[in-house]
């Protein structure tokens, strides 16, 4: 047998109110996890505007392995910490490129975008992997040589990256 | 003499225990997009946490009980429910959170996969928590987190433009590349890594474990009011950092390896190994703060016996709560979900939830039956009830700026 | 000497502590017994404590869930029961004149899942 307490300052919420705001919970769970979701695109800025997302991720992962292929060359980094940090801006490239690749083009012109934003982010791409690998084996004086083609890299993906936000 | 020393140990363990793997993401990320824009939004988490802290450690020594044991109290059995199951959830993600910390800092210095070294931090965090002495345990981590200095250090050599510095940060713009959305998203974001709910179970519970009384209460002030804005000062060095050496170059940092890149670049490899020294000792320390928290506050909630200061057979439904505990956070880890993604829910989680934290807290501290003499002065009440009100803000507007910033990516 | 308390503000959700200053729950529920002759309020005249007796004060889906949930996992027969007349002091926190260990609030299961991991101190001062 319990005694029911008298209604304290700090009362509980009635049943009604109560589902009510489980309701608005759930809804609002429903609008978050929609925000993180990609899905078609249908107009053409839409696209133009994943391909500026796209572009800034992959220029951002290139000019991680420029910084840190200067800063092996200096003698500024351990040959673990490096051969990390290549690995990890590899994968960010090939991620953003695997994902923007996987949208389909609204349209005709979307497909030029397409086509310009790939032929960066190809070479982009094999830049890093070969970095990486070059990274693992603990080869530091072939960096600079196969780090060559990122600031060109980098510039065009930057200018694609303002050229459609 | 002696008291000088215990005074300095104390500071320096608040200044070195002060940034977590949440204050390491959510500083380099904003440093890295939006310069020193939000430099000011961790001024006011200092303050707030610094307010809050001292109540906080008021309370614990004066009355002997720690904030959540009061919590149930003051709120009641079903609201205190409510705010155990929010407190928790939230302390549990922060704990997984931690843990990714520590093996990403482990992978970082060995280029070893980081889910390797998840079980195997999740048992040293369990090890420590149940073998190694409450004092012990939390000052050999202050004490190594102190590592992260030499971020601030790296900071100073760079030779910054400080005038310009200071007025990028004191005349806040969003950058052309951001939305406001964004800028308020990580503002919150940021207020949340500051002001961490768990740093006041885990402050006030500590001070219960640490027999603090009435005569403690002046070195409770002096670590708080001296410890934690130099913590916060780390803190802001890292986002100073990233602002110097990732904004110009557009890097936008999701790995821990390029939180590190500045401090590299400008110390070398010296400064690389005491940084991520710093990364493994701030999130190791977390990790054991938030394993303990998981613990503390259902076992204050439910009234059994706690703590690290009776043998772990004497408090055992409090030991498993914090076995149990590291064990979920392992396994959220070992999901492979990104644990700076982990990071990044946690903290802004972890906003949305301090007016759950802070609201009991001012009550409590607020009360005679507890504090006696010691209760908040006016003052302390009017700037901590308008902390209230801004924490409210912000709460309320999480989740549409998560959604309407695309939870930061947009 | 009597002092008026209100009960649900001083009594309910109070902080246990046995007579060796260990912690020994919360006070989860208080029973109420009715003198029977229809004049005189009913006392209170034990206190209740134990996961139970807490899911009883709920009033929600998952308070019946947890008193469910719980009585299976603990196989009891309901909340530990402590009459008034082993209450020491009323102040912020319920002072017994008992030790907890005398109080069956169901922690049975868990020391002996902890007691068996080295450094547990079991072996030490009888509970």
């Amino acid at each position: 047998m319990s005694g029911t307490p008298p209604d304290r300052p700090a009362a509980r919420l009635s049943d009604r109110c109560r589902r009510g705001l489980a309701a608005v919970a759930l809804a609002l769970a429903v609008l978050v996890a929609a925000a993180g979701c990609t899905g078609p695109v249908r107009s053409d800025g839409v696209y133009a505007s994943k391909a500026a997302a796209t572009a800034a991720a992959a220029a951002s992962a290139v000019q991680t392995a420029r910084l840190a292929v200067q800063e092996a060359v200096d003698g500024r980094l351990f040959g673990r910490t490096l051969a990390q940090t290549l690995a990890e801006a590899a994968s960010d490239a090939g991620d953003a490129q695997t994902t923007f690749d996987a949208i389909q083009p609204p349209d005709g012109r979307a497909d030029v975008l397409r086509d310009q934003l790939d032929g960066l982010l190809t070479p982009a791409v094999s830049a890093l992997e070969d970095l990486r690998i070059a990274a693992r084996r603990g080869d530091v004086a072939q960096l600079p040589s196969l780090a060559a083609p990122l600031p060109r890299l980098s510039d065009k993906l930057e200018q694609v990256q303002k050229a459609h936000r | 003499m002696r008291k000088l020393l215990e005074i300095a140990l104390g500071i320096l363990t608040a200044i070195g225990g002060f940034v977590d793997i949440g204050d390491l993401v959510a500083s380099t990320e904003t440093g890295a997009r939006f310069g020193l824009g939000l430099a000011w939004v961790l001024l006011v988490g200092v303050v707030g946490i610094v307010i809050y802290a001292e109540m906080a450690g008021r309370v614990a020594s004066v009355s002997g009980r720690a904030v959540f044991d009061l919590v149930r109290e003051r709120l009641g059995a079903g609201a205190g429910l409510l705010n155990l199951a929010a407190s928790f959830f939230i302390t549990l993600l922060t704990l997984a959170a931690e843990i990714g910390g520590v093996a990403l800092s482990l992978q970082l210095a060995t280029s070893v996969n980081y889910l390797l070294f998840v079980p195997v931090v999740g048992f040293l965090v369990w090890l420590v928590c149940w073998r190694v002495r409450f004092e012990l345990m939390d000052n050999a981590v202050g004490l190594l987190g102190l590592a992260l200095i030499v971020v601030a250090v790296a900071v100073w050599r760079a030779h910054p433009d400080w005038g310009a510095m200071l007025h990028s940060a004191t005349h806040p713009v969003v950058p052309t590349t951001e939305s406001h959305a964004a800028y308020w998203y990580f503002a919150i974001a940021l207020l949340g890594s500051a002001m961490t709910p768990y740093e006041v179970f885990f402050f006030s519970s500590g001070a219960v474990e640490q027999r603090w009384t009435r005569s403690d209460l002046l070195v409770n002030r002096l670590n708080v009011y001296i410890g934690f804005p130099l913590g916060g000062l780390l803190a802001l060095a890292l986002m100073v950092a990233a602002a110097l050496v990732l904004e110009p170059l557009g890097i936008d940092p999701s790995h821990l390896s390029q939180a590190a890149l500045p401090t590299s670049l400008v110390l070398g490899r010296l400064g690389l190994a005491l940084a991520l020294l710093g990364f493994f000792a701030c999130t190791f320390g977390a990790s054991l703060e938030t394993a303990l928290s998981c613990g503390y506050s259902i076992a204050q909630y439910f009234g059994w016996q706690w703590g690290k200061f009776v043998k772990p057979a004497q408090a055992p439904r409090f030991q498993l709560a914090v076995l149990v505990s590291i064990a979920l956070g392992v396994g959220l880890v070992l999901t492979t979900l990104d644990p700076v993604q982990i990071t990044e829910y946690a903290i802004v989680l972890s906003a949305a939830a301090l007016p759950l934290t802070y609201l009991p807290l001012l009550i409590v501290a607020n009360d005679p039956a507890y504090l006696g003499g010691k209760v908040n002065s006016r003052l302390s009440n009017a700037i901590a009830s308008l902390f209230l009100v801004v924490l409210v803000l912000a709460s309320v507007a999480t989740i549409p700026l998560m959604i309407a910033s695309k939870a930061g990516g947009g | 000497m009597a002092r008026r308390l209100d009960a649900a503000l001083e009594l309910l959700d109070r902080q246990l502590v046995d007579k060796d200053g260990r912690l020994a729950g919360k006070v989860d529920d208080l029973e109420l017994t009715d003198p029977g002759d229809g004049l005189e309020q009913p006392r209170v005249t034990a206190i209740l404590t134990g996961p139970d007796a807490l899911a009883g004060r709920l009033h929600t889906r998952f308070g019946r869930w947890l008193q469910g949930v719980v009585l299976r996992l603990l196989a009891r027969q309901g909340p530990a029961r402590v009459p008034l007349e082993q209450v020491q002091a009323i102040g912020s926190s319920i002072e017994l004149r008992v030790a907890a260990g005398r109080l069956d609030t169901g922690q049975g299961w868990a020391r002996r899942l902890i007691g068996r991991l080295p450094g547990a101190g079991e072996g030490d001062a009888a509970q």
